[in-house]
């Protein structure tokens, strides 16, 4: 029996959740990855799934008569050219889990087509943008936390699961340079209406209301300007327990709040950040305090960037008039779908079908879908064609940015199956051909 | 006062921006002229001409009326920065109608989607079904929203309504908005506007309010925590001089924005 060769990358990052983790070991044996150290459940997964399976696309896919046939880069690219060129109201999708400079082809090619242009933040964090907006945030990068923080509020968000290595690289457990014995030097809040994992590890556990998050907010301010309310009781949590709570915040050194989609995406949406945004505020007159979205996506902060130095718009882009203007609700995926306002999908690195609301996938099924995807989901067995990229992170390089917008170099570790082609490349080939059929 | 009469011809696939449909830009013109002025379906740059039968005749902008027939519920941005002029629409209207105007009139006979009078500067805006969210709102971004004039709902408004309002004592400018019913967050971010509610509304009026008047003479579903109620009153006096009589528990806030706050809160006792 011969020994395959083992070659170990390290400080691989990794390419699933805005924690970015930059510590990686990765062992790889004839162009397959055997081994991950340091990664949590989910980032381990994501490698492994580069490897050859029955799911992965390995060449280009045209559907014609309802299955899918092999096809050739050229052919490929030439009809999901024609679908883009034929569309009237084309949108571009997607874009948040691939490297900025694929982003940045994205962005042109919108551009180009005059098509509408929107990432997964519309779906997830596009509130804390709208909040950002109206009322500025005091943002830092996650490193500040893991040094200075030691009071450490999780609200409606649950970093065990979600961002596994969060709370032992930045937020938790690690020791830091002020904070030398790591969990016994901070206080853990967490804020949710379950009892999350995260909540059973927390030095406070708050139990709100589901969906009365903004009611809490605006109490915890008031009390925290000294007015003395009038209600026993706020969205569940009784007024001593505020009283409780608002005491902690102002007596910590350094306080954070990390939210997630508990946040974001219930009934409030960008209003509770907004409210959460306005506390912080008020918060430093008394403390340091800042806070810090919990991004999903690994590289969704990088399309939020990416997008706005080109179009000067985070998401919600829409270009049909030659210039980005800039409206969620009347410009995002979903309310675009939901009024059957979209002709032709071009999806890049995303499942909108497992995530967008039914009747909004059913709209989208009705017209040509063209796919950038490595692997069988949902919305690929719906599309037109299917265009198999390279793992960004993995098969090929770029840059992603963390969940605190600072920018990491995503490594190379394996190459390619043979016909998958980096998403920048196929964005590139896709524009030039675009550009080709419209003889410019 | 002349009159430009439009009928759509054809419901249009995607929703077609008619920015172009105002008594500013139609004044001094020929039809034929009207007939030639952009409109934007989707990507395509078309005109006034291929979707509407154009008939009348137009002057100038004060004395130019402009009545829309036919289906006009996907025509976003009728009427946006009009300055005078009135516009009467015979049907429900989609998003944007009348944004950023500062003069004139435009009735909608029906209902109006999103945005409907969003930073209006001045004139009027007045809906005889009911509204979508933003009505007479701050577009993204912006701190100062509606800043004058009067928007009149008849029936129901949508959430986050008259978004950073802003009145201005000096200028004797005051936003004001008179509706039958309002979704939840009414008055967000209140620096100054007046809202008169005949109905009931939904939760969080009035959050983040530093100063100005809501009224309601309905119910409302949750109040927020951080307003204080102050005593009863049985007459409430409008920034526009008008007086409305009945008896109301007057609140103060929102407290989570100052201590003190000029922000006022009526709600009708039953």
């Amino acid at each position: 029996m011969t020994q395959k060769k083992i070659t170990t990358h390290y400080d691989v990052l990794c390419p699933f959740c805005g924690t970015l983790c930059d510590d990686l070991e990765v062992d790889i044996a004839d162009n397959e990855i055997i081994e991950m150290r340091n990664s949590c459940q989910i980032g381990t997964k994501k490698f492994f799934s580069s490897n050859p399976s029955g799911h992965r696309y390995l060449k280009p896919q045209i559907k014609e008569k309802g299955t899918f046939r092999d096809a050739t880069w050229d052919e490929a690219l030439d009809k999901a050219a024609d679908i883009l060129i034929k569309a009237k109201r084309p949108l571009l999708y997607g874009f948040s889990s691939t490297e900025c400079e694929a982003q940045g082809v994205g962005a042109e090619l919108a551009e180009y087509l005059r098509a509408i242009l929107d990432n997964t933040a519309s779906v997830c964090h596009g509130p804390s943008l709208l909040a950002i907006q109206d009322v500025g945030a005091p943002l830092s990068t996650l490193g500040e936390y893991k040094n200075r923080a030691d009071l450490v509020i999780f609200w409606g968000s649950n970093p065990v699961h979600a961002h596994p290595r969060h709370l032992s690289r930045y937020s938790d457990y690690v020791r830091g340079y002020f904070r030398k014995d790591g969990r016994n030097d901070r206080y853990i809040v967490v804020v949710d209406p379950r009892n999350t994992h995260t909540a059973q590890i927390a030095d406070l556990y708050i139990k709100v209301n589901p969906n009365e998050d903004y009611e809490l907010l605006n109490a915890i301010r008031a009390v925290l300007r000294g007015v003395e309310l009038d209600a026993k009781e706020v969205s569940g949590v009784p007024m001593e327990d505020i009283k409780k709570l608002v005491d902690i915040l102002k007596k910590c050194h350094f306080g954070v709040i990390f939210f997630g989609m508990g946040l974001t995406q219930t009934i409030s949406h960008h209003r509770n950040i907004d409210s959460a945004i306005c506390l912080v505020r008020e918060l430093n007159d008394h403390t340091k305090f800042l806070l810090t979205p919990m991004r999903g996506h690994y590289n969704v902060a990088g399309a939020n960037q990416v997008f706005t130095w080109n179009t000067g718009y985070a998401y919600s882009i829409d270009f049909s008039r030659e210039y980005a203007r800039y409206n969620p609700g009347e410009f995002s995926s979903v309310d675009l779908l939901m009024n059957d306002e979209v002709d032709a999908t071009l999806i890049v690195a995303s499942d909108p079908a497992s995530n967008f609301p039914a009747g909004a996938v059913r709209n989208m099924f009705k017209h040509p879908i063209i796919a950038i995807e490595p692997h069988h989901t949902p919305t690929s067995v719906y599309a037109d064609v299917i265009l198999p990229p390279a793992f960004a992170g993995i098969e090929c390089e770029g840059t992603a940015y963390r969940m605190d917008k600072v920018p990491l170099r995503l490594r190379k570790v394996k190459d390619a199956p043979v016909d998958c082609l980096p998403d920048k490349e196929i964005l590139e080939r896709l524009l030039e051909k675009v550009k080709a059929k419209e003889g410019k | 006062m002349a009159e430009v009469k439009l009928k759509l011809k054809k419901k249009p696939k995607f929703p077609l921006e008619a920015d172009s449909i105002t008594p500013d830009n139609f004044a001094g013109k020929t039809l034929a002229e009207i007939k030639k002025l952009p409109l934007y379906h989707a990507r395509e740059l078309v005109t006034i001409g291929d979707f509407f039968d154009v008939s009348g005749k137009a002057e100038d902008v004060a004395n130019t009326k402009i009545i829309i027939d036919g289906d006009v519920s996907n025509v976003k941005r009728i009427g946006e920065k009009m300055t005078g002029g009135e516009i009467i629409i015979n049907s429900d209207v989609g998003m944007h109608v009348g944004n950023t105007m500062s003069g004139g009139k435009i009735l909608v006979k029906g209902s109006a989607d999103d945005w409907a009078g969003a930073m209006l500067q001045g004139g009027e805006l007045e809906i005889e079904g009911n509204a979508g969210h933003y009505v007479g709102s701050a577009y993204r971004g912006f701190w100062q929203g509606m800043k004058n004039g009067t928007i009149r709902v008849q029936g129901k408004v949508g959430n986050e309504s008259m978004l950073w309002a802003k009145s201005s004592k000096p200028a004797n400018k005051w936003p004001t908005l008179y509706c039958g019913g309002a979704s939840s967050f009414l008055g967000l971010h209140n620096h100054g506007g007046t809202m008169v509610v005949d109905g009931d509304v939904d939760r969080c009026i009035g959050a983040d309010q530093v100063r100005g008047i809501i009224v309601v003479k309905g119910k409302i579903s949750r109040m927020l925590p951080s307003f204080k109620k102050l005593d009863e009153v049985n007459e409430i006096t409008l920034p526009n001089g008008e007086i409305i009589t009945g008896k109301f528990a007057q609140y103060s806030g929102d407290h989570s924005v100052s201590k003190e706050t000029d922000g006022r809160l009526y709600v009708a006792i039953k």
